[in-house]
């Protein structure tokens, strides 16, 4: 089990073993090398960096060949430095997503750093240059303490070896690659690390100048070096790019980058591949945890976010940055690309700082812009945003019908807010409903509003879908209008248009400021009639209002004032996307399973009699999927009709009074 | 294969129409423009063909200066190159003008296929593009769905009423109005808009064209507009009698020939 501890016991003399024992354990070192042995010894080496170089400068090559990321600034650092210390130092990511593999890891990584110094004073001592003496009081105490470190990170590689290999969960395994299950290099690897390991802790426990200490000494030597070139060969790259990957991510989640000049399309060929994208490409680790939260990969798509990136991967190997081969071709499918719902799962939790939907969506404006990517239903909702300004290809006579049957004031810059309609508050019946229930909320609390006369769609779709045309037609025609009526405040009841809005508008100009409804809704919670009527309410976060905006609480403390706050499985950070983002839900009928049905299910086994929804798309996707899923689905509310029911609620036993009064 | 495709730019479809002053025309201020929607139709088969055959599409239209826009609309979804006849009073022609305007425009062109959509989304006569025909002594069939190239010239699907089709073999050149709906259109694309800035659009003045082409002349009109109101909309229920049967037999009919929905 442990060869690189046997020999060593076997080989000690019992009064060495009793010596050492008595000493406290000090680190045996080999004593005197020969010449021969320091020139074999700088062979080796020279030829362990050579190897490791032939890779590694190829990989360099390509990613500093690519293309710069226009618009990219190093600083503030604050960040930057932040996420270091956090995602790199503290391994916060890893361990949070999978805290017992993701400790492993982190003791893994911690005992590399505690190794630093024990490794060069190893190779030095080679040469008769060791500069850390082990019975002195600084070298007893930092061997002991990378000691420690070797047991911890022995236990934690020995467990991630059964793991990968015994345990076998899926999402590591390459499934789409006949003969790549799981790559067999890991084993090597962790079989090395293990030697590493063992050969340092038996040190301790042979004698100085002997012979089981020199063997030992070459034992951890020679694993050494062999690591080295394995490392840029394999997913162990990451040990090199991904702390310089999370150091010099854009920044925001899902941030998707500007165009720039006249022949920038979005991600077409190898020409367009970034920097970023190729350091991205080159870090990935294969740990499959984009996967294993994607909604697309979970329902039986073509989709599977970990084999973008190593598409991307594969084209830089085969054809470099400067080629000019389309992306959407051997490597990574247009089918796949498309079948994005953009919920961002894969970006949230990649622990080694890819950026997948500024790829994914990247991959999707390459297709659009030149356009490549022919479908029906993206053509027609394509023509529909030209056309009629709005997603659902509806007459702008609609709106007006509504906004007049509703008596929703025009805003007109006396109102403190505009109220923000979206393509699903104005033309959709379920989103219009959601609206004059809010719309109640405000004029409950007195709050003045107003509507913008005309609205056009916020782009949202075409901007996730890859059609920058239209996005941008689009917000600039809206930033124009809010300009000119001075709009200063928004509120929406879409997570999908105030992203929009607040982060991709600024493209174009600067947009007033905006907030959800939810946030609206818990500030002025103390101000609603709330009764507890202990009824099960489970709550869905929707990917725009958790992920993209850190909005998990508000729409909670909503219903937790109106019922018994339930959790599906996954929820929060973890949500599950309900399949509507990214323009899928105008994108006709999927492949697999759909992902709506998979998270009503969930939502429904939660056993709440009310399902809590905080944005529209959500609640046309599960109002579908629970009228397909079976006999008394639970109700369907926004937690603006959650809110609005409590103010009729509380006015009903009143006006009910008064007659008897 | 030389394809011309006459378009023309029309207020949009959800623009809020009101009538003018004089009753004459609707109040264009406020009032956003767009392509006449059986043009692009028109527009999409001769991109098509100019796929499938290779060859030129060159698109013309004939208005203020806003019309420009919608030629560089047609230019960033394929077509290759555009002629502006510049009018500001183009409603002052009837179109019997207006056909004698672009019929002068492209004669020196001498495509092979001239394509014009049905009617236009405003006015609705359905005359420009057959009596441009005339006026070029062209072969012409109207409301075509489908085009199809043969040896001999051009193969073309037209439709009838009720449901019927008419198969026609046209020699070339030859001018057809197209029908909407039978083809799916092409979004534009950043990539179109951008190629689209150096593709050229010659423009030309009326005035430069009548100059051009002695032997037009536009003379009076022959078609005037007496007086443009809105639609008197009312709405009625009828009560489909009878047998549950007969009821629904009674509803498919109605669905299929009059919304025609079906």
């Amino acid at each position: 089990m442990m060869p690189g501890w046997m020999p060593g016991s076997i080989a000690a003399p019992p009064s060495a073993l009793c010596a050492s024992l008595a000493g406290l354990g000090v680190l045996a070192e080999p004593g005197h090398f020969s010449l021969v042995e320091k020139l074999l010894l700088v062979a080796l080496v020279v030829a362990s960096a050579w190897l490791f170089w032939k890779r590694f400068g190829v990989v360099l090559k390509k990613i500093l060949e690519s293309r710069k990321d226009p618009g990219f600034k190093l600083f503030p650092l604050g960040k930057r430095v932040w996420d270091f210390f956090w995602e790199v130092l503290c391994q916060a990511k890893v361990i949070r997503e999978r805290p017992l593999p993701g400790l492993a890891h982190a003791f893994v990584f911690w005992s590399f750093l505690a190794f630093a110094l024990v490794t060069m004073n190893h190779l030095a001592v080679g040469m008769g240059l060791g500069f850390l003496d082990p019975a002195g009081a600084f070298g007893r105490l930092y061997f002991w303490f990378a000691g420690a470190f070797a047991i911890a990170c022995a236990i934690s590689i020995g467990g991630l070896f059964v793991r990968r290999f015994i345990v076998r969960p899926v999402w590591l395994s390459r499934p789409a690659l006949p003969g790549h299950e799981i790559s067999p290099e890991s084993g090597i690897i962790a079989g090395l690390i293990f030697l590493l390991m063992a050969t340092y802790l038996a040190s301790f426990w042979v004698a100085d100048d002997s012979l089981a200490a020199r063997a030992l000494w070459w034992v951890h030597t020679l694993s050494l070096l062999v690591f080295l070139p394995l490392v840029p060969h394999t997913k162990h790259l990451h040990l090199i790019l991904s702390p310089f990957t999370i150091f010099l991510s854009r920044g925001g989640f899902s941030q998707i980058p500007a165009l720039v000049g006249d022949e920038d399309f979005g991600l077409v060929t190898g020409k367009d591949l970034t920097q970023l994208v190729s350091l991205q490409a080159y870090s990935c680790v294969e740990c499959g945890r984009c996967t294993e939260h994607c909604p697309a990969a979970n329902t039986g798509k073509s989709l599977n976010p970990k084999e973008i990136v190593l598409g991307v991967r594969s084209y830089l190997n085969e054809y470099g940055p400067t080629a000019e081969e389309l992306l959407l071709g051997k490597y990574n499918s247009q089918e796949a690309a498309f079948q994005c719902t953009t919920c961002g799962a894969c970006e949230f939790q990649c622990p080694v700082g890819i950026e997948h939907l500024p790829i994914i969506v990247g991959l999707r404006r390459g297709a659009v812009n030149t356009g490549e990517w022919e479908d029906a239903h993206g053509s027609k909702l394509f023509l529909a945003m030209e056309r009629n300004s709005n997603a659902l290809g509806m007459s702008a006579m609609e709106r007006d019908k509504f906004v007049q049957k509703q008596e929703l004031p025009i805003f007109d810059g006396s109102q403190e807010y505009c109220l923000w309609l979206g393509c699903m508050g104005g033309y959709d019946p379920k989103g219009r409903e959601i609206i004059s229930s809010f719309v109640e909320v405000m004029r409950y609390l007195g709050t003045s509003y107003g509507v913008m006369r005309k609205e056009k769609c916020t782009g949202d779709p075409a901007r996730r879908l890859g059609n920058d045309l239209v996005f941008q037609q689009l917000a600039e025609s809206n930033l124009e209008a809010m300009s000119q009526q001075k709009v200063k405040k928004i509120i929406s009841i879409c997570p999908h248009c105030v992203r929009t809005i607040q982060e991709d508008w600024k493209e174009f100009g600067a947009p007033p400021e905006i907030e959800h409804h939810s946030e609206f809704l818990a500030r002025h919670k103390d101000r609603l009639p709330y009764t507890n009527t202990g009824e099960k309410i489970v709550y869905h976060d929707p990917c725009y209002l958790g992920r993209y905006r850190n909005v998990y609480d508000e729409p909670r403390s909503v219903i937790a004032a109106a019922g018994t706050l339930v959790e599906a499985e996954r929820n929060r950070e973890r949500s599950f996307c309900c399949g509507a983002g990214g323009g899928l839900a105008f994108l006709g009928e999927e492949t697999g399973k759909r992902v709506s049905s998979v998270r009503a299910q969930e939502l429904v086994a939660t056993g709440a009699t009310t399902i809590g929804a905080a944005c529209p798309f959500c609640n046309t996707m599960f109002r579908d999927a629970l009228a397909a899923g079976g006999e008394n689905p639970p109700r369907l509310l926004d937690i603006a009709q959650i809110a609005a029911n409590q103010i009729k609620s509380a006015q009903l036993p009143q006006s009910a009074a008064k007659p008897q009064a | 294969m030389k394809i011309i495709v006459a378009i023309k730019q029309v207020p949009e479809r959800d623009a809020r129409i009101r009538i003018d002053a004089a009753a004459k025309w609707i109040d264009l201020q406020d009032v956003e423009f767009m392509m006449n929607e059986s043009d692009a139709y028109a527009l999409e088969e001769a991109l098509q063909l100019k796929e499938a055959h290779g060859g030129e599409v060159v698109v013309v239209s004939a208005g203020p200066e806003r019309v420009g826009q919608t030629i560089r609309e047609a230019l960033a979804k394929g077509a290759d190159r555009g002629i502006h006849i510049e009018s500001d009073d183009l409603a002052s022609y009837d179109a019997l003008g207006v056909a004698k305007l672009l019929a002068a425009a492209v004669e020196d062109e001498e495509a092979d296929l001239i394509l014009t959509g049905l009617q236009s989304d405003d006015l609705g006569l359905g005359q420009t593009g057959v009596i441009m025909a005339e006026l070029l002594k062209l072969p012409h069939a109207s409301l075509i769905l489908k085009i199809e190239k043969t040896d001999k010239g051009i193969k073309v699907l037209r439709e009838l009423e009720d449901g019927w089709f008419q198969h026609l073999e046209l020699p070339m050149p030859a001018l057809l109005t197209i029908q909407s709906g039978n083809t799916k259109l092409r979004y534009a694309t950043l990539m179109g808009i951008k190629r689209a800035k150096t593709k050229e659009v010659r423009r030309i003045t009326v005035n430069d064209l009548l100059t051009a082409n002695p032997e037009v002349k536009i003379g009076d009109r022959v078609l005037d507009l007496e007086k443009v109101m809105l639609p008197n909309k009312q709405r009625t229920t009828q009560m489909l009698g009878g047998s549950p049967a007969e009821a629904a037999a009674a509803l498919v009919e109605k669905l299929q020939f009059e919304v025609r929905a079906l």
